[in-house]
C-alpha cells in the first residue's frame, strides 16, 4: 500500500517526461495527481495494520499528512490547468518535477526510518527548485538560489541530528537503529545528551525547511516569486512535511523522557516566528509575500502547539488540517487575482467585489478563515491551543500567542480588505488593459479554491466522527494518549467545561 | 600504525579546510575539496580494516560511491561551470582571507573543547572523529556565509556534507547501505542542480556575485 | 660546571660560532646548483667578514649613539642566546627552567635594536623596512611560543635543552602528527626570522621587496660585519632548535651524535636552499597569511597534544 502511494506519482512523472504534446502532458499531470488522491482515499477503507516493515509503513500520523498533501495536490493540478500559459521553462521538466515532488512527499509521510525520511525530504527540496524558476528572470533566480542553498544546508544539519539520534540509540550497548518504532520502544535506554543534541539539530535543520524564524529568510522570496500553484504547494505541502519530520523527532524525544525539553525549544522558536511574521505582515505591499509571511506565522503556531505537548496535540492536528486547505486556497486566489489585475502589488488590486464578485467573495472567505475567525476550523484549533497553554500553566505563552495573533490579524485584514472593497479605478487599471483571462481559466482557478474552502468549512462545522477519530489517532501517535484534550475542542453544539 | 594513519588523515582533513579558507583561486579550492573527499573516502576502508581482518563489501561500495561522486563527478561539474565563466578568482570576502583562516582555527579549537564535553556512548575508531567532524562542519558553514561567489558557496555546502560524512563514519558499520547511498545520490543531484542554477546566474547577469543578485526591494 | 664538562663544551662553542657563515655558503651553493652555476667559493662569507672588519666605518651626521650601539647590542644578544641552545650534544652551555622565555626575548632584543638603529637614520627607506620587520616579527612570535608550549607539555619541562632533548623522542610516537605540525611551524618561523624566501629575498635590493636588507643599508665597516655575522648566527640558532626538535637523539655520550648533528644542520641549510630555489617570494600582503598559518599549525598541535595527554 505504501509502495503504491510512492509509485503512482513517480510513474506519471515519467509519463509526463515522455509524452510529446504539451496538452497531453498537463492532462497526465492532472490524472496522476487525482490517481494519487484515489489511492489515498482507498487506503482509508480497510483497517490499518500496525507498522511492521522497517522502512515504510503508514501510521495514523503519516496517513493524515499524506491525505492532506494529496488533496492539496489534486486541487493544485486543477488550478494549474487554468493558470498555465506559455511555458518559459521546459514544460516536461516542470510537470515531472511537480509529480516528483508529490512522490517525494509521499515517501516522507510513509517513511518509518529517519534516514529514509531525510533522503526523501532532501529529494523534495531538489524537486521543488526548478519549480520556483518557472517565470525566469533575476528575482526568480535569486529566490531559487536562496531556496536551494538554505534548504540544503538546513537539511544537512538535520542529517547531523539524525546521526546524533542514531548515536543515542547505541546508549546502553544496544544496536544502532534509525527506525522510529524501535527508537520509541527503547526510549528509556537512549543516551540523553545525544538525544538532546539530535533534537536541537533536527529542529534547526527541519525548521529551516519549515520556515521557522530566524531561518525563514528564503521563504518570502521563494513563495513570492514562484507561480501561484507552486507557492500553494510549497506552503501547504512541503512546509507541513518538514513539520512531520520535526514531529517524528519530537516522538523520539518524548519517548526518551525529554518531552519537556523539546517542548520548551519548540515553543520558543514558534513564538519568535509568530513575532517576526507579525512584524513583516503589517505594512506589506506584495500580496504573495504577505501570504508567505502568513505561512511563517502558521508554522510558528504549529511549533507552539507541538511544544505544548499532549495537552494541545489534537489542536495541532486540527490546525494542520485546516491550514493546508485555507493556505492553499488563498494562494490559488492570489494567482487568479494576479492574472486578472496583472500585478501582485496590493496597491494595484482593489475593487474586486465590483468587478469579480465570486472571486472577491472567495478571497474574503479565505481571509477570514486564515486569520482564525469562526466558523472556520482554525478558530477552534487556535482556541484549543490557548486552552492548552492555560491548562499547563504557560501564561506568558498564552499572552504572547494572543498578542501576535492580534498583530497578524490587523496586518492581514488591513491589507486584504481594500483589495476586495473600494471602487475599481477605471483610469489606472481598466478591465481591457489588464491581463486577459479567459472565462474557463477563471472558472477553473476559482473552482479549485472554492473546493478547498468549502471542504474546510464543511468539515469544521459538521465534524464527522471519522475525521475526528483520524485526528485523534494522529495526535496520539506523536504525543502519547491525551488526557482530556477533547474537552478543550469546542465544536458547535458542544458545551465548554 | 593504522591508528596513527587514521589520525593523520583526519588532521590533514582539518588542515585542508583551512587551506580552502585561505585560497582565493577557485579552481585550487575545488581541487582541494576533491583531495579532501579522496582522503575521507579512504577512511571507511581503514576503519574497517582496523576492526576486522576483512572489511565488509558494503564499505567498499560506499567508498567507491564517495570517490566516484565527490572526487570525480562533482569537481568536474564545478570546474566546467567555472570554465564557462570568465572569473577564476574569489574577490575579497566580507571577512578577509587571513581573518577567515584565524576564525577557522578558532572554530577548530572550540570544536575540540566542545567534543570533550560530549562523551560517546560507544567505541569510536579514534577520539578525533567528533571534533574533526564538528570543525569541518562549522568551517564549511563559515565558507558558506562569508564568501561572495556562488561556486565557493556551493563548496562550503559540500564541506559541510563532508563533515557530516566523518560523523557518519562512527556509525558506518551499522547504517544501512541504502541510506548511505541515498545521501550520496542526494548530494550529487543537489550539486548538479546548483551547477545549473549557477550557469543561469552567469547567463542572466555577467557575474557570480550572489550578493549582487536581485534589486533592492521592500520588506 | 666542572672543568671536564667545560672542556667538553669547547668543540660545541667553536662549532656554533664558526659554522654560521659556512651554512650561508651552503645555501648559496645549493641555489647556484639549481641555477646551473658554480657559485661563490665555500669560504667567501669568511673573506667578506674579514674584508669588512678591516674597513673604516662611516656614520651619518643625523644618527645618534643608537646607530652605533644597534649592531653591537644585537650581536651581543644573539651570542647570549647561543649559550642556551644545545648544539652538537644534547646539553647546552647554560640552562635553567624558563630559559625559553629568555631566548625568545633575546631574539626580540636583537631585532629591536636593529630596528631602532634603522629608524635612527631618519630615512624613510629604512623606516619602511623597520615597520615590515616589526610586523612580521610580531606575527611569528605566537607561532614560536605555541611550538614551545607543545614541547613543554610533551616533556613537562621549561628548560630549552630538556625540551628539545631526548625526552622529546617518545612524543613522536604518541602524537606524531602534532610534532609534524610543530616542525612545520618552526620552519616557517626560521624562514621569517632569518629573512629567507618566501618572506624576504636576501639577494634583492629593490624597494618593493626588501625587509632585512633595507634596514642595514647605512651600516658600513665593522658594524656591517657584526650584522652579517649576526644574521648567520641567528639562522644557526633557530636551525639548531629546529633540528633538535625534528630529530631528537637518545641520551648518552657517543661519537656518532655530534657528527650526525653536523650533517643534519648541513641538511637543513640545503633544504632552505632548495626552498629558496623553487619558490618565489610571497606578495607582501600574503606573508601574514603564512605566519598566521604557522600560528594555526602550532595551535592545532597544542590542542592535539593536550587531548592526548588528557585521554
Amino acid at each position: 500500500m505504501a509502495i503504491l502511494l510512492i509509485l503512482v506519482p513517480a510513474v506519471f512523472a515519467l509519463v509526463c517526461l515522455g509524452l510529446p504534446a504539451p496538452r497531453w502532458r498537463v492532462a497526465a499531470m492532472v490524472v496522476g495527481a487525482w490517481a494519487h488522491l484515489g489511492v489515498v482515499l482507498w487506503s482509508w477503507q480497510g483497517q490499518l495494520e500496525p507498522v511492521s516493515d522497517e522502512f515504510l509503513g503508514i501510521d495514523p500520523l503519516g496517513h493524515l499528512f499524506v491525505t492532506l498533501i494529496s488533496g492539496l495536490f489534486a486541487a493544485a493540478s486543477l488550478h494549474f490547468l487554468g493558470y498555465h500559459r506559455r511555458a518559459l521553462l521546459s514544460q516536461r521538466v516542470f510537470l515531472a518535477c511537480m509529480l516528483g515532488l508529490l512522490s517525494a512527499l509521499s515517501v516522507v509521510c510513509v517513511s518509518q526510518n529517519l534516514g529514509l525520511l531525510w533522503v526523501a525530504l532532501e529529494a523534495s527540496t531538489l524537486a521543488a527548485a526548478p519549480l520556483i524558476y518557472f517565470h525566469l528572470g533575476a528575482r526568480a533566480l535569486e529566490a531559487t538560489w536562496k531556496f536551494l542553498l538554505m534548504n540544503s544546508v538546513g537539511i544537512a544539519l538535520a542529517l547531523l541530528g539524525i546521526f546524533c539520534t542514531a548515536l543515542a540509540s547505541m546508549g546502553g550497548g544496544a544496536d544502532i537503529s534509525l527506525s522510529v518504532k524501535e527508537l520509541v520502544v527503547h526510549g528509556a535506554n537512549l543516551d540523553s545528551a545525544w538525544v538532546r543534541a539530535g533534537f536541537l539539530l533536527a529542529m534547526v535543520g527541519y525548521g529551516t525547511k519549515m520556515g521557522l524564524a530566524p531561518l525563514h529568510s528564503w521563504l518570502p522570496d521563494a513563495h513570492g516569486e514562484a507561480p501561484a500553484t507552486i507557492s500553494a504547494l510549497l506552503s501547504g505541502a512541503t512546509l507541513n512535511a518538514a513539520f512531520l519530520a520535526i514531529l517524528r523527532a519530537y516522538q523520539v524525544c518524548d519517548a526518551a523522557g525529554l518531552g519537556a525539553f523539546a517542548g520548551r525549544w519548540l515553543i520558543a522558536i514558534g513564538l519568535f516566528s509568530m513575532a517576526v511574521a507579525g512584524v513583516f505582515i503589517v505594512g506589506q505591499r506584495h500580496f504573495k509575500r504577505l501570504l508567505a509571511y502568513s505561512s511563517v506565522e502558521h508554522m510558528g503556531i504549529l511549533a507552539v502547539a507541538a511544544g505544548l505537548g499532549s495537552a494541545a496535540s489534537y489542536s495541532t492536528m486540527l490546525h494542520v488540517f485546516h491550514n493546508v486547505l485555507y493556505k492553499g486556497s488563498l494562494f490559488f486566489i492570489a494567482g487568479l487575482l494576479g492574472q486578472l489585475y496583472g500585478s501582485y502589488q496590493i496597491a494595484d488590486i482593489h475593487g474586486a467585489l465590483h468587478r469579480y464578485p465570486v472571486t472577491a467573495f472567495l478571497l474574503l472567505a479565505a481571509l477570514f478563515a486564515i486569520v482564525g475567525l469562526p466558523p472556520f476550523g482554525l478558530f477552534y484549533s487556535e482556541l484549543g491551543i490557548l486552552f492548552a497553554a492555560g491548562r499547563t500553566g504557560n501564561w506568558w505563552v498564552l499572552a504572547a500567542f494572543t498578542l501576535f495573533l492580534c498583530v497578524v490579524f490587523v496586518g492581514m485584514v488591513t491589507a486584504v480588505l481594500p483589495m476586495a472593497f473600494g471602487k475599481p479605478d477605471e483610469l489606472t487599471n481598466p478591465p481591457d488593459r489588464t491581463g486577459h483571462v479567459e472565462q474557463w481559466r477563471h472558472a477553473v482557478m476559482a473552482t479549485s479554491a472554492a473546493l478547498l474552502i468549502a471542504g474546510g468549512l464543511v468539515l469544521a462545522s459538521y465534524q464527522p466522527t471519522s475525521v475526528r477519530n483520524a485526528l485523534e489517532r494522529a495526535a496520539a501517535t506523536f504525543a502519547g494518549p491525551q488526557s482530556s484534550s477533547r474537552v478543550a475542542v469546542c465544536a458547535p453544539g458542544e458545551v465548554l467545561p | 600504525m593504522l591508528q596513527s594513519a587514521i589520525d593523520s588523515i583526519l588532521i590533514l582533513v582539518v588542515l585542508l579546510n583551512l587551506a580552502m579558507l585561505a585560497t582565493s583561486r577557485m579552481a585550487a579550492c575545488i581541487r582541494t575539496f576533491a583531495l579532501q573527499s579522496l582522503l575521507l573516502a579512504l577512511l571507511p576502508i581503514a576503519v574497517g580494516i582496523r576492526h576486522e581482518t576483512t572489511p565488509g563489501a558494503h564499505l567498499y561500495v560506499i567508498a567507491a560511491g564517495a570517490v566516484g561522486l565527490k572526487v570525480f563527478l562533482i569537481p568536474w561539474i564545478l570546474l566546467r561551470v567555472l570554465r564557462t565563466g570568465e572569473i577564476h578568482r574569489e574577490v575579497e570576502p566580507f571577512i578577509g582571507f587571513t581573518s577567515s583562516v584565524m576564525l577557522g582555527a578558532v572554530i577548530i579549537i572550540a570544536s575540540f573543547a566542545f567534543a570533550k564535553r560530549m562523551p560517546l556512548p560507544t567505541e569510536a575508531p579514534t577520539d578525533l572523529v567528533v571534533p574533526v567532524s564538528i570543525a569541518t562542519l562549522f568551517n564549511g558553514l563559515l565558507m558558506l556565509v562569508s564568501r561572495v561567489k556562488a561556486i565557493t558557496q556551493v563548496l562550503g555546502y559540500l564541506v559541510v556534507e563532508n563533515g557530516i560524512f566523518i560523523f557518519g563514519l562512527l556509525l558506518l558499520e551499522q547504517t544501512p547501505v541504502l541510506v548511505e547511498l541515498g545521501i550520496l545520490l542526494d548530494l550529487f543531484v543537489a550539486v548538479f542542480i546548483m551547477g545549473i542554477v549557477i550557469y543561469h546566474i552567469r547567463r542572466e547577469f555577467d557575474h557570480m556575485d550572489t550578493h549582487l543578485l536581485g534589486e533592492p526591494r521592500e520588506v | 660546571m666542572t672543568a671536564v664538562r667545560a672542556i667538553l663544551f669547547v668543540p660545541d662553542v667553536l662549532f656554533l660560532l664558526g659554522v654560521g657563515p659556512l651554512l650561508m655558503s651552503v645555501i648559496a651553493k645549493t641555489k647556484a646548483w639549481f641555477g646551473g652555476r658554480v657559485g661563490p667559493p665555500w669560504l667567501q662569507p669568511y673573506f667578506d667578514l674579514q674584508k669588512l672588519i678591516q674597513k673604516n666605518a662611516i656614520y651619518s651626521k643625523t644618527t645618534t649613539w643608537i646607530f652605533r650601539a644597534g649592531p653591537i647590542v644585537s650581536l651581543a644578544a644573539l651570542l647570549t642566546a647561543a649559550t642556551l641552545i644545545p648544539v652538537l650534544s644534547n646539553e647546552s652551555l647554560l640552562g635553567f627552567p624558563g630559559d625559553v622565555i629568555l631566548l625568545a626575548y633575546l631574539l626580540a632584543l636583537s631585532r629591536m635594536f636593529t630596528v631602532l638603529a634603522a629608524m635612527d637614520t631618519g630615512s624613510s627607506f629604512e623606516g619602511m623596512g623597520a615597520s615590515r620587520e616589526v610586523t612580521f616579527g610580531a606575527l611569528s612570535e605566537p607561532a614560536l611560543f605555541l611550538a614551545f608550549v607543545v614541547m613543554a607539555v610533551a616533556t613537562k619541562s621549561l628548560q630549552l635543552s630538556e625540551m628539545i632533548g631526548p625526552k622529546l623522542l617518545p612524543e613522536w610516537q604518541i602524537a606524531g602528527p602534532a610534532m609534524i605540525l610543530v616542525v612545520g611551524a618552526l620552519l616557517a618561523v626560521l624562514l621569517t626570522e632569518a629573512c629567507r624566501v618566501p618572506v624576504d629575498d636576501p639577494a634583492t635590493h629593490l624597494e618593493l621587496t626588501m625587509i632585512h636588507e633595507v634596514m642595514v643599508l647605512d651600516h658600513s665597516g665593522p658594524e656591517l660585519a657584526y650584522i652579517t655575522y649576526g644574521a648567520a648566527l641567528k639562522f644557526t640558532l633557530l636551525g639548531f632548535i629546529l633540528v633538535h626538535a625534528a630529530i631528537p637523539h637518545p641520551g648518552g655520550i657517543n661519537v656518532l651524535g655530534p657528527l650526525l648533528r653536523a650533517v643534519e644542520i648541513g641538511g637543513l641549510a640545503v633544504l632552505v636552499g632548495i626552498i629558496e630555489s623553487v619558490m618565489a617570494r610571497f606578495r607582501l600582503n600574503r606573508v601574514p597569511m603564512l605566519l598566521a598559518g604557522a600560528t594555526v599549525l602550532s595551535a592545532i598541535a597544542v590542542v592535539l597534544v593536550l587531548m592526548r595527554r588528557a585521554a
